[in-house]
């Protein structure tokens, strides 16, 4: 079953991760301002407590899934080498290995 | 960050970390109250008498039995830093024996968002009033004073004395136990 978990892709590129840290502090961060006010406003902690929980749920919706936004600076990999040289380069090695166990 | 693994670990450090700091803000606003309030306290029935004490090293100690009202309104020391208060009503007084005596007659938690108007009538004692010996008969001066300990969400518990306190005298005889 764990296998299942293991093929679904979640990576985000660097700046996506850059993009979704920053989503999720200042979220956190505003919602926690909010219910601190809240609170003091209404005289009661377990508001405050109750905001930066709904502030944690929507950050984590918003950024726990890999979006396409995160997707959008993919990384630049180096073009492949054509298979037809490097099949020849392995090949006269392949036949020196050979005759030295002979 | 490339996992969602590591992604929720990094959310759920850094809402935790702001959760303390939140508690940290609750505990600040309110550390330096001043949680006393008014209270009323009368005494309806004095009564003295001299019993085996069994908890004590001597044969026969004072025991007094006293009848009182309480009114207070409670309401300003709830804030959004109190969970509970606990109320105890003490007795102190100084006899021939010893310089301070201070005993406990009574005590009820008031928990937040519950009654906080007190006004109780003739109220017997939950405990023993037993004196140290024998000093409660003819004592002039026995102060009757109501305190609290606030239980806080984040902080310290003070212990808090109500302003206002009831003195009261003993008789000077015992009574007598009554047989039917």
């Amino acid at each position: 079953m764990l296998s299942v978990f293991k093929s679904i892709p979640t990576h985000m590129d660097y700046k996506g991760q850059k993009l979704a840290e920053q989503i999720f502090q200042g979220i956190i961060l505003v919602s926690a301002v909010i219910g601190f006010i809240y609170g003091l406003f209404i005289q009661q902690f377990g508001w405050t407590v109750y905001i930066m929980l709904a502030g944690f749920t929507v950050s984590c919706f918003l950024t726990l899934p890999p979006w396409p936004m995160y997707r959008k600076n993919p990384l630049k990999w180096q073009p492949a080498v054509p298979e037809a040289s490097g099949e020849n380069r392995d090949k006269p090695q392949e036949n020196q290995k050979k005759k030295k166990h002979k | 960050m490339n996992t969602v693994l590591s992604r929720a670990n990094s959310l759920f450090a850094f809402s935790l970390s702001v959760m303390a700091a939140l508690t940290f803000g609750c505990f600040i606003t309110t550390a330096f109250k001043d949680r006393s309030i008014p209270v009323d306290i009368h005494v309806s029935k004095v009564m003295i008498k001299n019993v085996d004490d069994f908890t004590g090293p001597r044969e026969r100690s004072d025991l007094g039995f006293v009848t009182f009202d309480i009114s207070a309104n409670l309401q300003p020391i709830f804030d959004w830093n109190v969970k509970e208060l606990f109320l105890y009503l003490t007795a102190e007084y100084s006899t021939k024996s010893n310089a301070l005596n201070q005993v406990v007659l009574w005590d009820k938690i008031v928990l937040r968002g519950y009654n906080t108007k007190l006004n109780l009538r003739d109220v017997k004692s939950k405990y023993f009033f037993f004196d140290d010996g024998n000093g409660l008969r003819s004592n002039k001066n026995i102060t009757l004073t109501l305190s609290w300990n606030v239980v806080p969400n984040a902080g310290i518990l003070p212990l808090v004395m109500g302003s206002g306190h009831k003195s009261l005298a003993f008789p000077e005889s015992y009574e007598t136990a009554k047989s039917y």
